[in-house]
């Protein structure tokens, strides 16, 4: 028990203070070389032809690179494998990469990236979950723009509407968030004697990345090794692939080592965003100011690739009671496919969203009941051994009753006298 | 190219530059210091702040040549063999996360409490408001300010 209970010092800090930490951009490695994408510029459309022949004759450009020069996988992702590394035909959401450019320095990197000319056929795309649902809507998932569809049922919802004396009924919106991850992304790939790929990059998973490099260039995994720099923060926004596939790759090609560097506007196109979510909430109290019912849809806007999309709305799908005790619930989740940015791993991965529904559902029963808000949340939040929407018992460690306590001291409230005003 | 002589942390350096040389790539490009970091390229985040003669800048708007003749002091330069007060401050009151704001932050307090050691805290969130931390970090970091503040007093 060296640390338990006590403050450290922690063991990063102490370079991040004098300078000193190393993130990718740091590393600079004699003969390397520069690289980076020309990405798409609109939603949703089909490639017709890239100037790729006249690139190649700009000063400095040392290799241009389509789908067809990568020697494994041409798309990736952390469930389903539908992002593209480099776009085959058709492409889904602006950011989409299409050619991958490497140069000798990065001022000939920009020239050639900034001459890149696309000839694009345009689809129409979708960019709301409601046009997407729709039956005419073009199909961008496969077989369904319902990329996950969750239901988590508990008690009985129409025996539980009918006990309650009050009831709010209301939908809610949240908008998509950007990480703003301080450090943009960047990778710096090397290759060993051996042909061993080394890639040096800020990420959430190195494990994962090893998977989709040694995939995309069709090597053993022993064969590649992912060096994890200091990671200049991340939130989620660094789970997916995003340039280790393209330094590897351009390293495999011309033997170098390469970096990839992102701009901040890079940055923001690429990687992926909170899930924008539509709720629909209808809750039902009854006269003691006991939650009775709870019906809940909540449609994620899971953008243009599926990323982390089912396994985020299954989380909002399971919080979406709040910390609260409700025997009789019903909610249903979807994540839809749109031709927005696509949405993924966001600090709180779901359980972020819903509280904005639940919680102002709560304040508006409180007023109904004319009940104080803490003392009706009090009165139906979690203890041990209440059981959850999804029938899980929670069989230690529930502090919400204890945290409301403290907050109900500081405002010199009564949570356990009679509760109405 | 330009000929351009100026001192960075107390070091005389002169070096032929490209005329539209922004000062951060100077720094971190033609003389290898890679504690000033490039967050956003366009002046917002501050993570690639410098001081310049004494006030803040963020290098990422600074062209190199337009730094003739000054003094420029980057994370690099703030410490010898023991940490100024201000790093300390912020190893022990644990104002470090991901540290990509850092070298900025501590450049931000240094160069308020250089100019005036009874800066207030509202002084010293004014003094860093330039500096963005996406790891919510502020509140820690002005508590490693105010003890930096007590400790330079103590000195």
């Amino acid at each position: 028990m060296k640390t338990v209970g006590k403050d450290i010092i922690r063991p990063d800090a102490y370079d991040k203070i004098i300078g000193k930490a190393i993130y990718p951009d740091d590393i600079e490695i004699e003969g390397m070389l520069y690289a980076g994408v020309k990405r798409t510029t609109i939603p949703y459309g089909r490639v017709l032809s890239i100037n790729s022949e006249e690139i190649k004759k700009v000063p400095g450009v040392v290799a241009v690179i389509d789908y067809k020069m990568i020697p494994g996988a041409i798309s990736h992702g952390v469930i389903f494998k539908d992002i593209p590394t480099l776009v085959k035909d058709v492409f889904k959401r602006v950011g989409d990469c299409l050619l991958l450019v490497v140069a000798k320095d990065k001022a000939s990197l920009k020239i050639a990236l900034d001459n890149v000319k696309v000839e694009y056929e345009e689809y129409k795309g979708v960019f709301t979950v409601e046009d997407a649902l729709k039956e005419d809507a073009p199909i961008l998932g496969d077989g369904s723009n319902i990329l996950y569809d969750i239901k988590v049922k508990k008690g009985d919802i129409e025996k539980g509407f009918e006990e309650a004396a009050f009831i709010a009924e209301n939908f809610y919106h949240t908008q998509m968030t950007e990480h703003v991850f301080l450090q943009p992304e960047c990778a710096v790939s090397t290759i060993d004697d051996d042909g061993k790929i080394n890639v040096y990059v800020a990420t959430q998973y190195p494990h994962y990345d090893r998977e989709e490099v040694a995939k995309c260039l069709d090597m053993n995994e022993e064969d590649i090794r992912i060096i994890n720099t200091t990671i200049g923060g991340a939130f989620g926004g660094r789970e997916d692939i995003n340039p280790q596939c393209h330094a590897a790759l351009a390293t495999y090609i011309t033997k170098r080592p390469v970096k990839v560097l992102y701009s901040r506007e890079e940055s923001v196109i690429s990687h992926s965003k909170r899930h924008p979510m539509k709720l629909y909430y209808k809750t039902g109290v009854k006269d003691d100011g006991k939650l009775c019912a709870l019906k809940v849809r909540i449609y994620g806007d899971t953008g243009a690739y599926a990323s982390w999309g089912m396994n985020v709305l299954r989380k909002s799908a399971v919080h979406a009671t709040g910390p609260y005790e409700i025997p009789n619930v019903d909610v249903r989740a979807q994540a839809i496919y749109t031709n927005n940015p696509y949405s993924g791993a966001m600090r709180g991965f779901g359980a972020a969203q819903v509280p904005l529904a639940h919680e102002a559902q709560m304040d508006i029963l409180a007023e109904k009941l004319a009940m104080h808000p803490l003392q009706f949340r009090y009165l139906n939040a979690f203890k041990v051994g209440s059981v959850t929407a999804t029938l899980q018992e929670l069989k230690s460690s529930v502090g919400i009753k204890e945290c409301m306590e403290k907050l109900a001291q500081i405002d010199n409230i009564q949570l356990d006298k009679d509760v109405r005003e | 190219m330009i000929k351009v002589t100026m001192t960075v942390n107390g070091k005389l350096y002169t070096r032929e530059i490209p005329p539209m040389m922004r000062l951060l790539d100077f720094i971190r490009d033609e003389l290898k210091l890679k504690g000033t970091k490039e967050g956003c390229g366009e002046g917002e985040c501050g993570a690639c702040t410098v001081i310049i003669d004494g006030d803040i800048y963020n290098s990422c708007m600074v062209l190199a040549t337009s730094c003739e003749g000054k003094r420029i002091t980057t994370i690099e330069g703030i410490s010898g063999a023991e940490l100024h007060p201000i790093q300390e401050a912020f190893l022990e009151v644990n104002a470090v996360q991901c540290g990509y704001c850092t070298p900025g932050m501590i450049l931000s307090a240094k160069a308020l409490l250089d100019k005036n050691i009874n800066a207030t805290e509202k002084e010293m969130k004014e003094a860093i408001s330039g500096n963005l931390c996406r790891c919510t970090g502020y509140q820690k970091i002005i508590e490693a300010v105010k003890l930096a503040q007590k400790k330079l007093k103590k000195r």
